[in-house]
Formats: structure tokens, C-alpha cells, sequence
């Protein structure tokens, strides 16, 4: 292997490194492009919890669409508790306000009994549309968004996979 | 090693390229089902008392509370079909080969108090229809049928269907049906507003593509939901001593299944 590696020209290497920097950047624009054309700070999450079963399972990946800010009752949305860095997915049940006045939601998983205001901050009754909401749920795959959940849960497998890439992109050719 | 793993690369990209090609079209076939909803809701009782949002709580909020009756209902060929001939009504039709499962709910919207702001709307029952094809989960309705259940020791592990008997999914007849949820306003103040409505809506979780909404105007094979509305006013607070405790009670739903929530 290292063989390989001495005989390419400083050329021709950092051609493969510019390479594979250019396949991460384009990764990434893609990513901040579709954030901006939905209006959502994260367009494609991963369910982690089973709180919306039967209707989403661990694993399932949604696309996210933050323009409506008219959310209505009924509609999915992924909010942030205050003060917390975890995506919670659940259901619109009550709204009060909009129009002139700031859009506030109560939301409630499917597969709960009880509604989310135990889940909010401390003194939080329910959550602001334009605040805590990153956006509604309008689409889904089902199953594909497992490697997350298994890249998290397993980080090893993160740099595994990484060094693998990293190899067979350098090692290539072409 | 070189050209086995070509090979394996080839063969997984390939597997993905037509998976993907293939979810899209199912997700994309939905648009040519064609789908007749039409229920028929109507509010039977209506009460408004005081009441706390839990035990421990010092706030004492106006709770209204609502009974009612559905019958999800399918528009037949005719415009206007005579009542003898509206036999079994149901939202079958919204079930085609891409649903999961249909997530119905019936919301109570009233207007706020000032006239810049939109009404409010609060969810008073819900119930997930799952498709005969999904696998079965607990959180699942389970349509009440006639006979009354037997209250001892028949370990009837029966699982009921979310439909009555003789139908299919997406058939719905509830009599007198006690909420889920009780309606408070945010302002804690609920008796003697009006022009509120009771509405029936539903959500399609599909099994891979977008997710649908109610909807009440007709795009190409997809009608709209033809009734399922009905209009009341909130009454006067009640005093205590006329109100029956049995009244009050809402029902649980099948996510008490589960055990804490999560």
C-alpha cells in the first residue's frame, strides 16, 4: 500500500486531496442549499425516539419545510426545547395567536398519552412558531436514516468509516 | 480484491439508484388514486366548568367539554343521493396502495378576541386508522362495537378491529362519543363564546413519499370532504352541583399502551 502511496507525484496527490475536499465541500453546499431553500436550520432529520409510532419509527428520515408559519393543527413539527440541543418530533394539537400576535403551539406525540408541556423548558407553556419550531414535516423515507442512529450510537463506526472512505478515495487512480 | 470490489460497488449503487427510482414513483403514483371523502359530525352536548389543568395546580381554568357524533362518510357517484341510499359511509377511499396509516382527528376552533388575530383550535379526538397491510401496533384505534365488553375476567387478548364489524378501514360510526381532550383557552376563560366549530380532518402517512392533509377543495381524482363540520356556541359556566361527574370524563386513547411517555 505505502508503495503505491511513495510512487504518486506530489502532483498527482494533491490532485486526489483536492479531490476529495472538493466531494466533502459540494457535500456540504448541498446541505446549506437545501437548509436555506426550505428556510430550516436542519431540513432532514432523523427520527430517534419511538414517541410518533405507529406514523414514524426509529430510523425514518424527514424532509422538513419551515416557510408555512401558519402552522395548523394536526401538522408534524420538529422543535427544540429551549435550552436543549435535542430535535424532538411531534404532533400540533392546540394553537393560539398568529396574525398579529406570535403563533403558539402545544404539540403532543402520537404515542404519548399526556401533551409536551411537561417536555418544555421550566415556565414554558408552549412553544413560539417562530422560535423553538425548525420546521413541518411534508415528506419521508422510511428505514434509511438507521446509519445515523447506528454512527451516534456507535462512534467508532463514524472513524471507521471516514479512514475506509479516506483510503479507497486516495487509493483510486482515476 | 480490485475487481470484486468494483463489482460489489456496482452492484450497490445499482440497488440504490432503483430503490430510489422506485419509492418515487409509488410516491408519486398516489396522485392518480382517486379519493370521495364525506363524514357527517355533529356536537351532541356541550359544557363548560372550572377545572384545574392538574392536581397540584393553583390555576383554575374554564374547561369545556364536548360530546359528539361521526360518521365518516363516501360521496356515491350521484350529486344527490337520497338518504335511504347512504348506507355505509367511510373514508375508505383515502386508503390507496401507498398509506400507512390515516391519522383522524376532530378539532374545535373558535375566534380569538381580537380581530387581528386568527381563531384558536384545539384537538378533541384523534384515533390512528393503520392500514389492513401495516403491521400491527398497539397504538392502534379500536373501534367500540355494540356489544358491551364483558367487565371480568374474559381474557379476551381479541385484538378489536379499528373499523366495526363488517367494514373496512376508514369507516368510522360513533355515537355520543366522549372527547379525548378537554378545551381550555390560553386566556383560561372558554364559556359563552361563539361561532365555534367542530371539524373532522385527517393526516395520510404514506409509506414513503409526502405526507396529506384534509382537504376541502377538489384537485383532479382527489375530491374534497364533503360535511363533517358542525357549528356551536360555548355555553355559560356551569355551577358544580348541576354538572354529573360522569359527564366530564374523557376517554383514553390506545397510546395509554405504551406506559410513561417517553
Amino acid at each position: 500500500m505505502f508503495s503505491s502511496l511513495a510512487s504518486l507525484q506530489p502532483r498527482q496527490l494533491a490532485a486526489q486531496v483536492l479531490n476529495f475536499a472538493l466531494v466533502l465541500s459540494t457535500a456540504f453546499m448541498l446541505w446549506k442549499g437545501l437548509s436555506v431553500f426550505t428556510n430550516s436550520s436542519s431540513p432532514i432529520v432523523v427520527v430517534l425516539s419511538g414517541s410518533m409510532e405507529p406514523a414514524f419509527e426509529r430510523g425514518d428520515l424527514l424532509f422538513l419545510w419551515n416557510r408555512g408559519m401558519d402552522t395548523q393543527v394536526g401538522e408534524i413539527v420538529v422543535y427544540n426545547v429551549r435550552g436543549k440541543d435535542i430535535p424532538i418530533v411531534h404532533r400540533v394539537v392546540r394553537r393560539f395567536g398568529g396574525g398579529s400576535a406570535p403563533l403558539q403551539l402545544l404539540t403532543k406525540g402520537d404515542n404519548n398519552a399526556a401533551d409536551d408541556t411537561e417536555l418544555y423548558a421550566r415556565g414554558q407553556d408552549y412553544l413560539e412558531r417562530s422560535k423553538d419550531v425548525v420546521g413541518s414535516v411534508v415528506g419521508y423515507v422510511p428505514f434509511v436514516g438507521y446509519v445515523t442512529i447506528l454512527l451516534s450510537e456507535y462512534p467508532w463506526l463514524k472513524t471507521a468509516m471516514l479512514g475506509f472512505m479516506a483510503l479507497t478515495v486516495v487509493l483510486q487512480r482515476e | 480484491m480490485h475487481s470484486s470490489l468494483v463489482r460489489i460497488q456496482n452492484v450497490f449503487g445499482y440497488f440504490t439508484s432503483v430503490a430510489f427510482a422506485v419509492a418515487a414513483a409509488v410516491a408519486v403514483s398516489v396522485l392518480l388514486s382517486s379519493q370521495t371523502p364525506s363524514a357527517s359530525l355533529e356536537l351532541k352536548n356541550v359544557q363548560v366548568v372550572k377545572g384545574r389543568p392538574h392536581y397540584y395546580s393553583t390555576k383554575r381554568e374554564e374547561y369545556a367539554h364536548v360530546k359528539f357524533d361521526l360518521d365518516a362518510g363516501m360521496r356515491l357517484a350521484f350529486p344527490q343521493p337520497p338518504p335511504s341510499k347512504l348506507t355505509h359511509p367511510d373514508l375508505t377511499s383515502l386508503f390507496n396502495w401507498n398509506t400507512k396509516q390515516i391519522f383522524m382527528y376532530i378539532t374545535a376552533s373558535y375566534p380569538s378576541t381580537s380581530p387581528s388575530i386568527p381563531p384558536s383550535e384545539a384537538v378533541i379526538w384523534d384515533a390512528i386508522i393503520p392500514s389492513d397491510h401495516a403491521p400491527f401496533h398497539p397504538n392502534t384505534y379500536i373501534h367500540p362495537t355494540s356489544k358491551t365488553p364483558p367487565k371480568s375476567k374474559s381474557k379476551s387478548k381479541s385484538k378489536g378491529k379499528p373499523y366495526p364489524e363488517g367494514a373496512s378501514a376508514g369507516i368510522v360510526k360513533l355515537s355520543n362519543q366522549k372527547p379525548k381532550y378537554q378545551i381550555t383557552d390560553v386566556s383560561g376563560k372558554i364559556a359563552e363564546r361563539e361561532n365555534a366549530t367542530l371539524s373532522l380532518h385527517w393526516n395520510v402517512q404514506p409509506w414513503v413519499g409526502a405526507l396529506v392533509w384534509t382537504n376541502t377543495k377538489s384537485y383532479g381524482r382527489w375530491s374534497g370532504l364533503k360535511g363533517g363540520a358542525d357549528k356551536f356556541d360555548f355555553p355559560s359556566l356551569k355551577g358544580s352541583e348541576t354538572i354529573k361527574k360522569e359527564d366530564l370524563k374523557t376517554e383514553t386513547g390506545a397510546e395509554k399502551n405504551r406506559g410513561s411517555p417517553a
